[in-house]
């Protein structure tokens, strides 16, 4: 517990000296949404438009911006830099647990996507857009981001552990792009052609985007809500596991 | 005879898709408690990946190794309890503070945030660097990092120090400076097993040493009988240097290695 307490501590350092690496991580997902919405606003008049239960079109393209915030984690760059330079071996010459290793990392980058994400929403707001779920519900919006972002941070963390590179891991991260579009990233899912939807269904991303837009333009809908947090959960344990499993491995 | 360090016919093989390297054959290596032991050999010998078996931080082929008393395959974390190791490349990171650094590696060694701050300002005095501890590793010159890695690699007192290639790129001056060093950690009672690619190094520190070839122990001995036995072999009429002994275990000769530095030159 002390382990994983001093390395998730160390990880946030690490975040709070690199400013520069979080302006991008709120600036783009914020520029989506704008383009987003201009783009398709027009389509899909508030007044008119069942699905989005009186907001404007923003208010159902948010989860999309939180989504890619989380997903735009550093935890994994920084593990190369801490295997290529050498400090990732003086950890495992070290007699630290192994899951402390991986959860020092994914929890300080749940606590940064925690943060972003109320940045993002807090700007959501000031453009009109509601959290029709309340406080309670901006909470789990919050906590749901941030399980995302342990998710995602988890999976690239395996590709840098793997190709110890920070080009391979980079490049891993393109990787959200079909897991984000394969959704019912513009419209529900009940509008999406069949193979679209059939893909949507399979992506477990759809369940997480699905529980956070109904946190916003629903009150607390427990069976969405209640989907999309299990979906992250399992998720999350998935990659923790194979995370710890790939370090034990590691030679 | 108590024994730092054991290994009993210890061998790495690599797979690859190009195939299959034995990058270390059946290493037999026993270091007594107290002793700075040198590890020599040419680059790609198999030095580095038997200091990294024998680290916990590669798995052994087949072999076993015992390292301050415990079988590092059979409890790995018990052996690094036992050891600190600074590696060819420190291994620090550069956003952090010298002494935020060592308080980070007390406390994953079970330290208490007190405890952890006194043992961090003993070491940054043991290596000189007090002045520096506040500031950012990354503004550390190569002798600075150097240092500060070997105070990282003592938090916890190890019985066994490995120091891979701990002089390598620095300036004779920083040099020395880490010769000093590693005098003083071993004086304490801390064996020191040093790999090197310096010999007059190895002649300054080591009570004794191994010369590690295509993964196999070459030659084993203090500096001195290994210079004994070549200049006996050899009827030379003068004390040959540690130079020569290295050539010759290696089966180099002068002309070769310098035929090889044209070559790339």
């Amino acid at each position: 517990m002390i382990q994983f307490w001093v390395l998730g501590r160390r990880a946030i350092r690490e975040t709070l000296r690199t400013p520069e690496s979080l302006f991008p991580t709120v600036f783009i997902p914020l520029f989506f949404l704008v383009v987003n919405v201009g783009q398709a606003g027009k389509i899909f008049p508030s007044g008119e438009t069942a699905f989005l239960e009186g907001q404007g079109y923003a208010a159902f393209q948010l989860p999309s911006a939180l989504l890619l915030a989380a997903s735009f984690g550093s935890a994994a760059l920084y593990l190369v830099e801490d295997i290529e330079g050498g400090y990732f071996d003086k950890l495992r010459a070290a007699p630290v647990s192994r899951t402390a290793i991986v959860l020092g990392r994914l929890t300080a980058e749940a606590a940064k996507s925690i943060v972003i994400s109320a940045v993002i929403v807090l700007a959501a707001l000031l453009l009109g857009i509601s959290v029709a779920s309340g406080a309670l519900g901006f909470l789990l919006l919050l906590v749901l981001a941030g399980s995302w972002a342990v998710v995602f941070s988890g999976f690239m963390q395996i590709i840098a552990l793997k190709s110890r590179s920070a080009a391979a891991t980079q490049s891993g991260s393109l990787v959200f792009f079909p897991l984000l579009f394969l959704t019912p990233n513009f419209v529900p899912r009940a509008l999406l052609t069949r193979p679209m939807e059939i893909a949507a269904t399979f992506n477990p991303v759809t369940y997480i985007m699905e529980a956070l837009r109904s946190l916003i333009l629903d009150d607390l809908a427990w069976a969405k809500i209640g989907r999309g947090f299990a979906v992250v959960a399992v998720s999350a344990v998935l990659m923790v596991f194979l995370n710890v499993r790939t370090i034990r491995r590691y030679d | 005879m108590v024994l730092a360090v054991e290994a009993k016919q210890l061998v790495k093989r690599f797979t690859g898709r190009s195939g299959t390297v034995d990058a270390v054959r059946g290493v037999d290596l026993r270091v007594e408690e107290g002793e700075v032991f040198g590890f020599l050999g040419p680059n790609g010998a198999g030095k580095s990946t038997t200091v990294r078996m024998l680290t916990t931080l590669m798995t052994i082929t087949s072999g076993s190794a015992r390292v301050a008393g415990v079988d590092v395959a059979a409890d790995p974390d018990a052996a690094r309890r036992g050891i600190g190791v600074a590696l060819q490349e420190a291994g620090l990171d550069p956003r952090q503070t010298g002494r935020e650094l060592l308080v980070l590696q007390a406390r994953l060694f079970g330290s208490s945030p007190a405890e952890a701050a006194n043992r961090a300002q003993e070491l940054l005095e043991l290596v000189d660097l007090v002045d520096a501890a506040d500031r950012r590793i990354k503004g550390y010159s190569g002798g600075m990092k150097r240092r500060l890695d070997l105070a990282s690699a003592l938090v916890h007192e190890p019985k066994v120090l490995f120091l891979d290639e701990p002089t390598t790129g620095l300036d004779p001056a920083s040099r020395l400076t880490v010769w000093d060093e590693m005098r003083r950690i071993n004086a304490r009672g801390t064996t020191v097993f040093l790999t090197t690619q310096y010999l007059e190094e190895a002649d300054q520190l080591c009570n004794r040493l191994a010369i590690i070839d295509k993964g196999l122990i070459v030659r084993e001995g203090t500096p001195g009988e290994l210079k004994a036995e070549l200049q006996q072999r050899r009827s030379l009429d003068h004390e040959p240097s540690l130079d020569d002994v290295f050539l010759a275990a290696t089966g180099r000769t002068r002309e070769r290695v310098a035929g090889q530095v044209q070559e790339v030159l």
